[in-house]
């Protein structure tokens, strides 16, 4: 192949790797001779360093990673109206999505309590799977409830009860801030064999509520509230084990209070 | 509406691929709001099609939904931008002699905002080989399959977009590269 001319095309695949084994090292073997060769070569890997260190990669944004894991929830209004924009046959939908939308809002209102109960566990799936995704399981990575109970206390205007991990086998991870029901509230993140389970708490001015179990896209969900204050627990633990953690939680928490 | 997480293996596949599915949207439509409305609806369309997934590769799986949709958004909102390239396809190396070697100094020493300039007025079709190739590092075969073109085809791209982003990198080459057009979008931006 001395002397044969080699096409940008063909170049673009050399510098990719993609040429068959024996052309590719028939142009490699060029380059040694062909400085014409290596310049150009040298070109194009100088563009691809380039472009592989300094071309911006769009990395999605948390709303949007949201919106798609919760396609069922209302999404941003501008979202949705831009999002009919383009999808001419789309109204219908849209103002049987906004009456619903509308309905849901009235049973909101107090007129259906379970109405916020719906929200709340989307909201608390949500900060779930979104703690999962990232890095940031636990602000403060401890197992030692005296170390997060007063991290959290200073953080929050109110003092969580920390409880170890009330069943054998389970592991207490540590403690974050999250926002949910507008508020900060603490999680408190265990960890049960290869799953996490977040115990979300806050205080309440309602009564104390019995335990319930709710389940959706495959998380379970269990809450209660006793003595002021809220819980939520969410994992993706079967439901069986989740209750039992529950169980065992509000147990050890009743029994702390009471000392 | 259908559900996502009522397909637990779906979440679990795809995504993780989020990210890579709003980078080709975000390089595709060049705007942060077109490509979040773009991958929304993709996934959508990827819940749709879910059955008809069969265990490949889900990254490209769901990068070839995404392009689609694209596609079907630009046509609808700037069809401007979908000139067809199948002259350019077959495009000759470029008449006049080239230095190499001012190009590479060139591209290495480009920074950040003049590179993305470049590749975001790249003519469509060679942007989304180019960022398939360079920011996914996908091979030619699976760009082949995502974009819906012989090997050879994304071959040629590739070779035409680093000519065309070699010229645009150096120094005092402006307008080489046509205007990105500013036509507003519908629906009104925030």
């Amino acid at each position: 192949m001395n002397g044969e001319r080699i096409t940008a095309r063909q170049l673009t695949a050399f510098v990719d790797g993609e040429l068959e084994l024996e052309r590719q090292l028939a142009i490699e073997a060029r380059l040694a001779s062909d400085a014409a060769l290596r310049a150009e070569v040298d070109a194009l890997r100088g563009l691809r360093d380039a472009l592989r260190d300094r071309a911006e990669y769009h990395v999605a944004p948390e709303a949007l990673r949201a919106r798609i894991l919760f396609a069922g929830a209302p999404a941003p209004p501008s979202g949705w109206r831009r999002w009919f924009a383009w999808r001419p046959w789309l109204p219908a939908f849209a103002v049987a999505g906004l009456a619903a939308w509308g309905l849901s809002l009235a049973l909101d209102a107090r007129v259906w309590p379970f109405g916020r109960d719906e929200a709340l566990m989307q909201e608390v799936i949500a900060s779930h799977v979104r703690s999962n995704f990232g890095q940031r399981l636990v602000d403060v990575a401890s197992s030692d409830q005296h170390t997060v109970k007063p991290w959290l206390s200073s953080r929050l205007d109110y003092s969580p009860p920390v409880t170890d991990a009330p069943v054998p086998g389970a592991v207490f991870v540590g403690g974050r801030v999250d926002y949910l029901d507008a508020r900060p509230v603490a999680a408190l993140v265990y960890r049960q064999r290869q799953h996490v389970i977040d115990a979300y708490v806050w205080p309440t001015t309602g009564p104390d509520a019995p335990a319930q179990a709710l389940a959706q896209r495959g998380f379970n969900v269990v809450h209660w509230a006793r003595g002021g204050m809220r819980f939520w627990l969410v994992s993706d633990i079967n439901r069986d084990e989740l209750a039992a953690f529950a169980h065992a939680l509000a147990q050890a928490d009743a029994a702390a209070r009471a000392r | 509406m259908p559900d996502p997480l009522n397909h637990p293996r779906f979440e679990a596949l795809l995504m993780p691929h989020l990210d890579a599915a709003y980078n080709l949207a975000r390089w595709l439509t060049r705007n942060d709001h077109d490509a979040q409305d773009v991958v929304q609806e993709a996934c959508l369309r990827a819940m749709r099609y879910f059955a008809s997934f069969r265990g490949e590769q889900a990254r490209p799986w769901l990068l070839q939904i995404v392009r689609h949709t694209a596609y079907g958004w630009l046509q609808q909102n700037r069809p401007g931008d979908l000139v067809s390239l199948d002259a350019d396809d077959a495009a000759a190396e470029p008449a006049a002699p080239i230095e190499h070697e001012p190009m590479a100094v060139a591209a290495r020493n480009a920074d950040r905002a003049l590179i993305n300039r470049a590749i975001a007025a790249l003519p469509v079709a060679f942007r989304e080989v180019l960022v398939l190739r360079e920011l996914e590092d996908l091979s030619y075969k699976e760009i082949a399959r995502i974009v819906d073109v012989p090997i050879g085809t994304v071959m040629s791209r590739l070779s035409r977009a680093r000519a065309l982003l070699q010229q645009a990198l150096l120094p005092g080459a402006r307008p080489v590269l046509r205007e990105v057009p500013l036509r507003a979008t519908q629906g009104g931006a925030p």
